[in-house]
């Protein structure tokens, strides 16, 4: 049986935020759809603790063999062996921590049923309201048994999310993005070799103040338009949709609109 | 590896959320009004600001020192410095080795041509005598030797000038990291300071949140006179100025601190350096010495032929008188001896200055390893540091964003938007609620 506990502490406190301003609005606070998770909270549980010491285990004793095996080869070889290394470590990451992720998705996805929310985001970017469910997926995160899946999808979302990294991967941005990338290593490479050659802290805070003017320049010169077109793009296919907010798909853990493919289309 | 933790749990959650999520038309009824910030242009705007901008400015110039493409490139550097100063020290072994072989063949001939003349004045009665000989074979040997010396001073010189130039190197790689080493100190305490005075800065202006907060609500909320208003907002400005001024003392007393310390550094460096350059010099000087004295060990006390063809010509002419046999047999013996000590010890001695490079250059490039480690080590501290202070920044200003949501019956308020729609912006009542924090 799920179990959920409803913030009653956080309802005393809104209270006590009401008497104090004698603003009644803000008895609004805890009646939206908007749900949200602290992850920091979720991965401190005994599990999480336990898969992570696992993986670092693991992670020293491959790095310490790759380390012996890198030593006196070519640079290729050196550059396959870290990619075989990175391989490795993800594998491990999904061997050891997949089961755990799949019960906490499970966890989050029934609370949220049982609280009828539409979406659940990242605490992180929670400034104020909106309703805290950590509480209630830790619980059922370390009670008996595995936790069941809901059976309803989550209900409509007036909250939107857009996966950036398809957004990245479109042929403009990716090549906005190399050319800014060649730029910034060439800016990289002449700022620390002046770096090098400053005798005073003001020299070295000119130099750093021309270095962060030149990545700025750029930027706006070859990224800015990229973001504010596809910033456009969202908000026009958000407004279409009725939606009232788009955020980045990696602070949604649950529910809400997905309207990746909508910006993309408009974007090409 | 915590890291990579906390960041796969956020992807691998997030990516749960998006199979169920191909839903019909949202309801907006089942939602209060949602507003949002832009939180970057927030924490712009906070009164410590400047501080965090300083932790950035301190990484990134860490980081492009310490971990930039080009620094890296010094071992490789070093590498072919020692590359070519063993190519030249080979080139001089064999230059040495050639030149003493080719004094070898030469006063094998001259050996020869001179038992040959002893041989002929042993047989005829105007010849020349033994000590004639021996004078000939000297003032030719004397000659070579004199070649050989002037090739001998022309390497020491071009050995004085390599030990000259890994001076100039190693005395300039111990004030690079002398110099970092009190350059990273400076920052830290300075840094240390800085979060102090941001943390005092803090606690002074949440000690006094509740008076600001009411005043300030006073101000906003209710209807009051102009003697009233002006009441409240010289209260708000006294608040401003006793805040403003405690910060100034803690910030006049630090600036003193960190003159103290950079005068200590300054004094430290001088100290420093001179117990790193003394060493330098006497060991460059003493083995300037050491090869000088070799060299004219090898050269000098050698005033005569090395070898030569004696041994076959006395064993096929045994008829020779006793006291021309004895010389020519001690000459043959003195010189073969001393060509080969030469030779053996010239090589000795260049391979083992190679080898002694080799092991200071590979002592200069395990000192900016340790360099980069240390930097690394600042770094990961000041991303802490940096940490910390935002998430102290991030809280007050979600205090102040609280306080309007509430009044303007917003329900939930969310940071770090991709692109707002219907949303309510309340960046700009923030913006003001914040600037007027510290003013």
């Amino acid at each position: 049986m799920i179990t959920t506990r409803f913030p009653l502490r956080f309802i005393a406190l809104g209270a006590v935020a009401v008497s104090l301003l004698a603003v009644p609005a803000a008895l609004a606070d805890d009646l939206t759809d908007i749900g949200y998770v602290d992850q920091s909270q979720l991965s401190s549980l005994p599990a999480f603790v336990a898969a992570d010491r696992q993986l670092q285990t693991y992670g020293t004793n491959l790095q310490r063999d790759y380390i012996g095996r890198a030593r006196g080869a070519s640079q290729a070889q050196q550059q396959q062996l870290a990619q075989q290394f990175q391989a490795q470590i993800a594998d491990k990451q999904r061997e050891v921590l997949g089961p755990l992720f799949h019960k906490a998705q499970v966890a989050i996805a029934s609370v949220a049923s049982s609280k009828n929310l539409s979406i659940v985001i990242d605490k992180r970017i929670i400034i104020y309201g909106g309703q805290d469910i950590t509480g209630s997926v830790r619980d059922l995160l370390t009670g008996i048994g595995d936790p069941v899946p809901p059976v309803n999808t989550p209900p409509p979302s007036t909250i939107g999310y857009v996966d950036q990294a398809q957004i990245d991967a479109l042929p403009a941005v990716r090549s906005a993005a190399d050319d800014f990338g060649k730029f910034k290593a060439d800016e990289d490479r002449q700022t620390a070799a002046k770096l090098r050659g400053a005798k005073t802290d003001s020299d070295r805070n000119a130099i750093l103040k021309d270095y962060q003017t030149q990545l700025q320049t750029k930027q706006t010169a070859t990224i800015k338009p990229l973001l504010d077109k596809t910033k456009n793009a969202m908000a026009d296919v958000a407004h279409k949709r009725n939606l009232v907010l788009v955020v980045d798909r990696s602070n949604v853990i649950y529910g809400g609109t997905d309207i990746t493919a909508d910006v993309t289309a408009e974007l090409k | 590896m915590r890291v990579l933790l906390a960041a796969a749990t956020c992807v691998v959650l997030a990516s749960c959320a998006h199979a169920a999520a191909t839903a019909p038309a949202p309801s907006p009824a089942a939602n209060g009004l949602v507003g949002y910030v832009r939180m970057d242009d927030l924490v712009k705007k906070h009164p410590l600001y400047d501080q965090l901008a300083q932790y950035d400015t301190n990484i990134e110039a860490l980081d492009l020192t310490a971990f930039a493409p080009h620094a890296l490139a010094a071992g490789p550097e070093l590498a072919r410095e020692e590359a070519a100063l063993n190519a030249q020290l080979d080139a001089a072994a064999k230059r040495t080795n050639d030149l003493l072989n080719a004094k070898g063949r030469d006063f094998q001939a001259r050996e020869d041509a001179a038992i040959a003349a002893a041989l002929r004045s042993a047989a005829l009665p105007d010849g020349p005598s033994v000590a004639q000989v021996r004078a000939q074979l000297e003032a030719t040997a004397s000659g070579q030797t004199a070649d050989v010396n002037a090739q001998a001073q022309r390497d020491l010189d071009a050995y004085r000038k390599q030990l000259e130039a890994q001076d100039v190197a190693q005395i300039d790689a111990a004030q690079r990291v002398l110099a970092a080493r009190a350059d990273r100190t400076y920052r830290a305490r300075a840094e240390e300071l800085t979060a102090k005075e941001a943390a005092y800065s803090l606690t002074l202006a949440n000690a006094d949140a509740a008076q600001r907060l009411t005043l300030r609500t006073r101000l906003t909320s209710l209807a009051l006179d102009d003697d009233q208003r002006d009441e409240a907002n010289k209260a708000l400005a006294a608040l401003d100025q006793k805040e403003a001024d405690q910060l100034a003392a803690m910030r006049n007393t630090d600036q003193q601190t960190l003159a103290a310390l950079k005068q200590q550094l300054r004094d430290q460096i001088a100290v420093d350096m001179r117990a790193e350059v003394g060493p330098i010099r006497q060991r460059s000087v003493q083995r300037f010495g050491e090869r000088e004295r070799e060299l004219h060990d090898q050269f000098a006390a050698h005033g005569a032929p090395v070898t030569g063809g004696g041994p076959p010509l006395l064993a096929s002419n045994p008829n020779l008188p006793p006291d021309l046999r004895k010389r020519i047999l001690a000459l043959h013996a003195d010189y073969l001896a001393a060509f080969h000590a030469d030779a053996k010890s010239t090589i000795d001695d260049f391979t083992k200055t190679r080898a002694d490079l080799a092991h200071r250059y590979a002592v200069l490039t395990g000192t900016d390893q340790s360099a980069t480690q240390s930097a690394q080590a600042e770094i990961v501290s000041l991303q802490k540091k940096r940490a910390d202070l935002y998430a102290e920044m991030v809280a007050q200003i979600g205090r102040e964003v609280k306080t309007i949501a509430q009044q303007r019956g917003i329900s939930v308020v969310v940071s770090d938007v991709a692109a707002p729609a219907g949303g309510v912006d309340l960046t700009d009542d923030a913006m003001k609620d914040i600037e007027t924090l510290h003013e």
